[in-house]
């Protein structure tokens, strides 16, 4: 019936389908109704398949280690810590030092995104210098070049500097895409200020620093949140460039995670209890980070 | 920030020159005569002291190694040797007569080909039904972004659990309803279709909430202009939905491309490029021939190779995109 019906257009003769049919309201109601179920239908298959792995890593990770095996899987068992606990006092408690190391790095990479990204940002929102084109354009290659290319000439330049293994290698490696996402987000949220904003200011004395400093930055303090949350996450999650810079004092919780898969056999159970700790602090920033994700979208979609 | 704007308006009168004003207002402003015109030079060029360290940084960690990799891929280098030479285009060479980089570059075009192809359309279908305006929407739009909040490692160590072909529950579900149990990881046939599977759990959901932003700043007006005029679902579709988001589109087929290119999460943690080559894709073919062979300079000319394999299809998309703007 959805099928047929939408290829009728609304102002055809009714008169006989209204006999049919019982009324065109109610038909339209009907049609209405069938389309939403199965909107609602399809949306919720599609949210199990999104689910699915969600719920097998949160269920690994309370699951007792004996069970995590087991086909057909157990779905009701006594939750337990166990794998938790390994993570923290027992055989794997090196975990917990490298998700240290991983917060380390995500909060001073970060910090050195945005003290040096937000200025900027303002600096590309506000003045046509020469070459901000050109370096706007060089942000966003920048931004999109592949990993590899930064890491494979970097590896040789560390191991030439001796800096392999230090916090210093990847933090300089972090900003490759941290700084020009924080610097092309924030150019983004300082052009919804307006510009009389800062020609107030100054009317009334201020330099461009205290106009920056007093008028424009209170104004875009909920873009550098989201903007933090959005940098924040591609450092906590950041793989490849860890897996070669990382020495032992710099292991991150992702490089971790993945030593948890031995060839023959794995440990479902720590490496699930593993990747809680990694996904559920993240999970819970969603709210913010979606409204993020909008911005990203309207800004690179249309500048 | 309100009260700087009503102060404005009692600003004394004849504050003609805003910079020679400002100095005088400002805070400290019985500065000395020397601070004060560094004060003002500094005022001058706020903007480009704001832009200069940021730029000066971005340039060092992307522009120089971009350059050293360039060089590097003319020489014979080798991190465990400490001495290399130029080669010329020795690698260059190589990697047009490597049948392990032809393998790559195919597994790469084919991955990025069909997991474009499979996101988009599932991703479109998703955007659409989730732009409906209805009861409960709010839960599933929050619920299709999750994905987008999963670090890549987490949920390749996960789809390296579920498509285990003996434990895995993909397959337990699959014998559920009665359906064939592959061999995902193990077999060569399958091993790339549940990479793309892995890959798609993530990709849908980015290109469905891309697209979703798209619908939802639409004007409704034309839609119901057209559906009075009795235009049919699909035309409205193909002829006022579809124009109308083509700039988001477009972003979105980009942005995901570049990802499908740079994958290396799932290849390295679910499949580790195997089994043989099957799903060895350039970006992972890379990492081993730099790092687990050794080969730095075949690598780092392997990489400007990715590059050009990547920008290719991003060009031609990008001028599609952009013509009859």
């Amino acid at each position: 019936m959805a099928t047929t019906l939408p290829s009728l257009p609304a102002t055809a003769p009714v008169v006989g389908r209204r006999s049919f049919f019982g009324g065109l309201i109610r038909t339209r109601k009907a049609r209405r109704r069938t389309v939403n179920g199965l909107t609602i239908f399809s949306l919720c298959v599609g949210a199990l398949f999104v689910l699915l792995p969600l719920f097998w890593l949160i269920d690994t990770a309370f699951k007792p280690a004996q069970l995590a095996f087991q086909i057909p899987p157990h779905f009701f068992y006594r939750p337990t810590l166990a794998n938790f606990r390994t993570l923290i006092s027992g055989q794997d408690s090196q975990y917990f030092s490298d998700l240290g190391h991983s917060l380390i790095l995500m909060v001073s990479s970060v910090l050195v995104a945005l003290v040096l990204g937000i200025p900027a940002g303002y600096s590309l929102a506000r003045s046509r210098f020469r070459g901000s084109k050109t370096i706007t354009v060089w942000l966003i290659i920048a931004y999109i070049t592949p990993a590899l290319v930064y890491i494979v000439p970097l590896y040789a330049i560390y191991q030439k500097l001796n800096l392999t293994g230090s916090y210093l290698s990847l933090i300089l490696y972090y900003e490759t895409f941290e700084l020009p996402l924080t610097i092309f987000l924030m150019r983004s949220y300082f052009s919804d200020v307006p510009r009389e904003l800062d020609e107030a200011a100054r009317i009334d004395g201020c330099t461009r620093w205290l106009a920056f400093r007093k008028v424009i930055l209170p104004l875009v303090w909920p873009g550098i949140a989201t903007v933090t949350i959005l940098v924040a996450m591609s450092s906590w999650g950041e793989y490849f460039g860890a897996l070669i810079f990382a020495g032992p004092s710099t292991t991150t919780a992702p490089v971790a995670i993945q030593n948890y898969i031995g060839l023959d056999s794995s440990n479902w159970s720590a490496m699930a209890a593993a990747a809680c700790f990694l996904v559920v602090p993240v999970l819970a920033l969603t709210a913010f980070a979606q409204r993020g994700y909008m911005r990203q979208i309207q800004s690179a979609s249309t500048g | 920030m309100a009260d700087l704007i009503d102060t404005g308006v009692s600003a004394p009168p004849g504050a003609l020159s805003t910079s020679e004003h400002s100095i005088r207002t400002s805070p400290s402003g019985k500065a000395p005569p020397g601070l004060r015109m560094v004060r003002s030079w500094i005022d001058k060029r706020f903007f480009a002291i704001a832009a200069t360290p940021a730029i000066v940084l971005v340039t060092l960690v992307t522009l120089i190694p971009l350059i050293v990799g360039i060089y590097l891929s003319f020489t014979n280098y080798q991190p465990i040797s400490p001495s290399f030479k130029f080669a010329g285009l020795v690698n260059y060479r190589q990697l047009y007569h490597d049948g392990n980089t032809h393998a790559a570059i195919k597994n790469s075009l084919i991955f990025a080909g069909a997991g474009i192809v499979v996101e988009l359309f599932f991703g479109l279908c998703i955007a659409l039904l989730l732009a409906r305006r209805m009861r409960g929407m709010s839960i599933l739009r929050t619920i299709y972004v999750l994905p987008l909040m999963v670090a890549g490692v987490a949920s390749a160590v996960t789809w390296r659990a579920l498509l285990n072909t003996s434990n895995g529950w993909v397959n337990y579900f699959l014998g559920l309803v009665g359906l064939g149990q592959p061999n995902w990881l193990a077999s060569t046939s399958t091993a790339m279709p549940s990479v793309i599977l892995a890959d798609a759990w993530g990709g849908v959901p980015i290109i469905a909430i891309v697209l979703l932003a798209g619908l939802l700043s639409l004007p409704k007006e034309p839609v119901d202009a057209a559906r009075m005029d009795g235009a049919s679902e699909f035309a409205i579709l193909r002829f006022i939905t579809l124009p109308g988001i083509r700039p988001v589109l477009a972003f979105a087929v980009l942005f995901r491309l570049v990802d499908l290119f740079r994958q290396f999460a799932l290849f390295s943690i679910v499949t580790g490029g195997g089994p043989g080559l099957a799903t060895n894709v350039l970006n992972f073919y890379v990492y081993q021939t730099t790092f687990v062979f050794g080969e730095l300079g075949y690598g780092a000319a392997l990489a400007i190779a990715l590059v050009v394999l990547m920008a290719i299809p991003l060009l031609i998309i990008f001028k599609l995109a952009s013509r009859g703007r």
